[in-house]
């Protein structure tokens, strides 16, 4: 069995000389061996691939020249396995005549190496044959028996099959595949010229952003627009190519588009989910497309008043709101996540109900949002926390059209219009740098505690600029801050600075309007406020207890869901 | 350096609402510079050199100055044919670098970003869209750039072209050699030549082109000719005069200006003195900024650059009868195409050729061709016993570079040579 990675492979040669070859998919969880083989900064798919080949039973492995990071990978894995068979396939990036003999004679010569290598022979009636089933059975192929709540498009890099899963459990249908490896193999070689028209066909493809027209491919987004509800644009951390069209499709179309980056790991399902529920509620609601009734449990009794809870189970804190059927706030706590989410929020549970005086039996609903949402037993629905936070900052003020949340180990930035419903999002939950983790770190380096951080900075006379955003290299520069006797105030008015321009460079990716809002733990550093207010040239709107307004928008959820 | 950072500030803060003002500081600080290198530079620094940076200056200069005669490039674009029709060529680059020495990288970068390009993308490119986007640099009248090397490239000329509206022109190099392959990219080049005819109403002169690559024979010549002269010989430079270099090999190869310096340096080398130090190949680019790395190699008495391997990225000699021909091959045979192996094995060589103690390879953030065989440079060079070092960081984005991290490198590093 061989692998391949690009949909311009001409798997069909090889299915032809009776070989199997399948699209590789690593499944690695961590990029140790990758680091030191490659580099750290290298696309992740190629790092996941170098990782795992070792472990997979494959002879071999096609590539295309189709991006920097897959010609190291080539390069690296012909090195370390040497006795199996690596083909390096060079693709043009024009589609011409010029460039489509170039191709045709290209794949000649794979196949004799491929010969060469496996003893097998390549004839080119074996090609047309099994051309001419796959293109039969996609004609069979049925569509969906099902009403698809929302037609979606998916484009950028390779996502992986947990993607479309997750895609086909929501109910969405997938109106087009336009990633770098969505390609139904639907030729029709011409009998005369088999090979001359397979390479061609193949070749002129709708293209990857590789390839030098790609504007084509705005043009056949274009072609769905009337049943288009919006598009989920993966990319793969370290793979750039793709983010100039989604820089394109954010400002030049008006489709809503959501970003959703990862590193091909396991770890990034939990990511995954939140950015692609998120974007569907958001979608619904604008669609105007009504949720189903929920099963309300026990039945409703209009004579005692009712009360909901929403519960924000997040990396750091676990917060929880009460609110009753007049959307009156009785009571709400925040507590420190512990190393098991759902134990954490048992905990803010039952210490909410204490302070509102009520009992487990008097919460006519539960809702639950943040990233361990789903793992709340005694929750009966959970929606997003990019929903919550929406719902919950315009219900504390409905003048607010921007809402920037920095959590304990994510911050995002959320644009609401004057229903609150979500317009745009972005988040930053892949690195510690402008998060209230990064201000923990510093903190410890700095020997204060994150309580005194706002005010002592306050207190900052000389202008220091901290350059490194990472917070590791940011630690080091800190420490040498402080073997140069530099005033604490100082550095610190400098950290939160740095923190600021990353957060102001996020809000500036969802068009920001004001009245701005900021939510999460970070809200109560007085000097990060001040530094963004004198950024964004206006006073932010702070809630008394910023951590709170997810759990607060769950319960609002909470409170709907009984109207209904 | 401190003066470039308060005129670079400034330059920032008027650059969101004033364009053309913040132009005109970046040509006024240029022209600065133009007037320092002609008349008030380091008379240590070998007078080739010296000429170089004034010529490189000058030329970005009027690049700015007239943006109707320039066009933007990418380094390894086939400048000659530029030349023919009398065209500044600016590439992303150099004008980048030009701003990071104003120490505006940082402000660009994060508009680029902003607008949704990838943090992970090379610096060189995110500062350049930043500068062409955020309207501080001018439209040129046409855009050229390879598919080679990088594949930035092609998505960075196509975001430039569309967003700016620039006629532009994008060569498909393939990865390896062919004689088919050498046809369809003389076939490009005959598009790109009634593109470049029709656009500036200039029919083009195939016996000037075929001058200029005689131009570049020599000129490579004497290149070659001065290194393996340089053995042994003190010939001082800084880390931004070996960047420098590249506006030489690469952007102005074939001038009669480049041809002047070439010789020039190599007569230079003649008399030069001997050198009792430490000689270093350089692998990529360099982070021009980086303290430790200027301390160390900036007119060293103790430590000199040799060259970056980028400098030799092809040495054949161009067949000037056949002059489109010759340019295919230049590119489709470039040390970055094809495997990595080639590139390793020619670096071993060029350092073993002028007597290097050692390597240092520069992997620059986003560039993902040459991290990427990080370490079967390591491996290669290691099989051939000759000392290797690698750093991390970037070319022009300070906040990538860190300097407690390649200090200590490069300090174990150099204690292992003089052992």
């Amino acid at each position: 069995m061989l692998g391949y990675i690009c949909k311009y492979t001409p798997v069909e040669i090889f299915e032809a000389m009776d070989t199997e070859i399948v699209r590789i998919e690593p499944s690695a969880v961590s990029f140790t061996q990758a680091d030191t083989l490659m580099h750290s900064n290298i696309c992740s798919f190629a790092k996941g691939v170098l990782e795992t080949f070792g472990e997979t039973d494959y002879e071999g492995l096609v590539f295309t020249t189709c991006c920097d990071s897959m010609r190291r990978l080539y390069d690296v894995l012909k090195r370390r396995f040497p006795e199996k068979f690596f083909y390096m396939l060079d693709l043009p990036r024009k589609v011409n005549e010029f460039a489509a003999s170039l191709y045709e004679k290209q794949i000649r010569d794979m196949a004799m190496a491929y010969a060469d290598f496996s003893g097998k022979t390549f004839h080119e009636e074996k090609l047309l044959e099994i051309c001419r089933r796959k293109a039969e059975s996609s004609r069979l192929r049925q569509s969906p028996a099902k009403e698809p709540s929302l037609r979606i498009g998916l484009a950028g890099a390779r996502p992986g099959r947990e993607l479309k899963n997750m895609l086909e459990d929501l109910n969405v249908e997938i109106l087009f595949d336009l990633t770098c490896t969505g390609l139904a193999r639907n030729f029709s070689p011409d009998s005369t010229q088999p090979l001359g028209s397979y390479s061609y066909a193949l070749l002129n493809q709708i293209p990857c952003m590789r390839m030098m027209k790609a504007s084509n491919r705005i043009k056949f987004i274009d072609g769905f627009r009337d049943r288009l509800d919006g598009i989920i644009y993966h990319t793969i951390k370290f793979c750039d190519i793709y983010s100039y069209e989604y820089e394109y499709l954010k400002n030049e179309k008006d489709i809503p588009i959501v970003l959703v980056e990862t590193d091909t790991t396991p770890q990034c399902q939990g990511q995954i989910r939140t950015r692609i529920e998120a974007f569907i509620e958001s979608l619904k609601i604008s669609r105007g497309i009504a949720r189903q009734k929920p099963d309300t449990g026990t039945s409703r009794q209009e004579d005692r008043p009712m009360y909901v809870l929403g519960i924000d189970s997040g990396s750091t804190s676990t917060n929880a709101v009460i609110l009753d059927n007049n959307k009156k706030i009785l009571a709400s706590s925040v507590i420190r996540t512990g190393a098991k989410s759902a134990d954490s929020a048992q905990r803010a549970l039952e210490l909410t109900l204490e302070q509102a005086g009520l009992k487990r039996e008097d919460l006519s609903r539960i809702i639950s949002t943040g990233y361990g949402r789903v793992s709340i037993p005694f929750a009966q629905r959970n929606v997003t926390e990019i929903s919550c936070h929406a719902r919950g900052a315009h219900f504390l003020n409905p003048d607010v059209r921007t809402i920037l949340d920095i959590g304990g180990q994510d911050s995002k930035a959320i644009r609401i219009n004057d229903k609150g419903e979500v317009t745009d999002f972005v988040m930053n939950d892949k690195c510690a740098a402008g998060t209230g983790r990064f201000l923990e770190m510093m903190a410890r380096t700095l020997e204060i505690s994150t309580e005194e951080l706002g005010p002592v900075s306050l207190q900052w006379k000389e202008d220091i600029d901290i350059s490194s955003m990472c917070s590791v290299f940011a630690e080091s520069e800190v420490i040498s801050l402080i073997a140069q006797n530099k005033e604490k105030a100082d550095i610190i008015h400098g950290l939160h600075k740095a923190i600021a321009g990353k957060a102001v460079s996020l809000l500036k990716r969802v068009s920001p309007e004001s009245r701005y809002m900021m939510t999460g733990g970070v809200a109560k550093n007085a000097g990060v406020v001040a530094v963004l207010e004198e950024k964004l040239g206006e006073k932010l709107f702070i809630y008394q207890e910023p951590e709170i307004i997810g759990a607060l928008g769950a319960a609002l959820y909470g409170l709907e869901d009984m109207k209904n | 350096m401190q003066a470039a950072k308060t005129y670079g500030n400034i330059i920032k803060k008027i650059a969101p609402e004033h364009n053309r003002a913040a132009l005109s500081m970046i040509k006024g600080g240029l022209f600065l510079e133009k007037f320092r290198t002609g008349h008030l530079m380091d008379k240590q620094i070998p007078k080739a050199l010296r000429y170089l940076n004034h010529y490189a200056i000058g030329n970005v200069l009027e690049a700015l100055k007239h943006p109707e005669k320039t066009a933007w490039v990418n380094l390894f674009t086939p400048v000659e044919i530029l030349q023919c029709f009398d065209l500044y060529c600016l590439s992303a680059e150099a004008m980048s670098s030009y701003l990071s020495g104003f120490y505006m990288e940082d402000a660009l970068i994060d508009h680029a970003e902003s607008e949704g390009i990838a943090p992970t993308l090379c610096s060189y490119h995110k500062t350049f869209i930043g500068a062409a986007d955020s309207g501080i640099i001018p439209k040129a009248a046409f855009a050229a750039t390879t598919s080679m090397v990088c594949d930035a490239n092609v998505n960075t000329f196509r975001h430039l072209a569309h967003k700016h509206r620039i006629p532009c022109y994008m060569l498909d190099i393939p990865d390896s050699y062919s004689p088919e392959g050498e046809m369809y990219v003389v076939e490009q080049l005959h598009e790109m030549i009634s593109m470049l005819e029709d656009l500036f109403h200039q029919p083009f002169d195939l016996q000037r082109l075929s001058e200029t690559l005689e131009r570049e024979n020599q000129s490579k010549q004497y290149f070659v000719n001065f290194l393996d002269a340089s053995v042994g010989k003190d010939y001082p430079s800084t880390l931004t005069l070996q960047m420098f270099m590249l506006f030489a090999t690469h952007l102005n190869i074939g001038t009669p200006e480049i041809l002047f310096f070439f010789r020039s340096m190599y007569e230079e080398i003649q008399s030069a003195p001997a050198f009792h130090g430490k000689k270093i190949f350089w692998v990529h680019l360099n982070p021009y900024y980086q303290e430790t790395l200027q301390r160390y190699f900036n007119l060293g008495k103790d430590y000199q650059l040799i060259t970056t391997e980028m400098n030799l990225d092809y040495m054949d000699t161009l067949d000037v009868s056949r002059p489109l021909h010759a340019l295919s091959k230049k590119m489709i045979c470039n040390l970055y195409n094809g495997s990595f192996e080639r590139k390793a094995e020619l670096a071993a060589n060029l350092a073993k050729r002028f007597h290097a103690d050692g390597v240092i390879n520069f992997c620059h953030w986003g560039c993902k061709q040459s991290s990427g065989g990080a370490m079967l440079l390591k491996e290669t060079l290691r099989d051939q016993n000759i000392p290797f070092l690698t750093l991390d960081g970037d070319g022009m984005d300070r906040r990538n570079s860190h300097d407690g991290q390649i200090k200590t490198r490069l300090e174990a590093f150099l204690e292992l040579l003089n052992q």
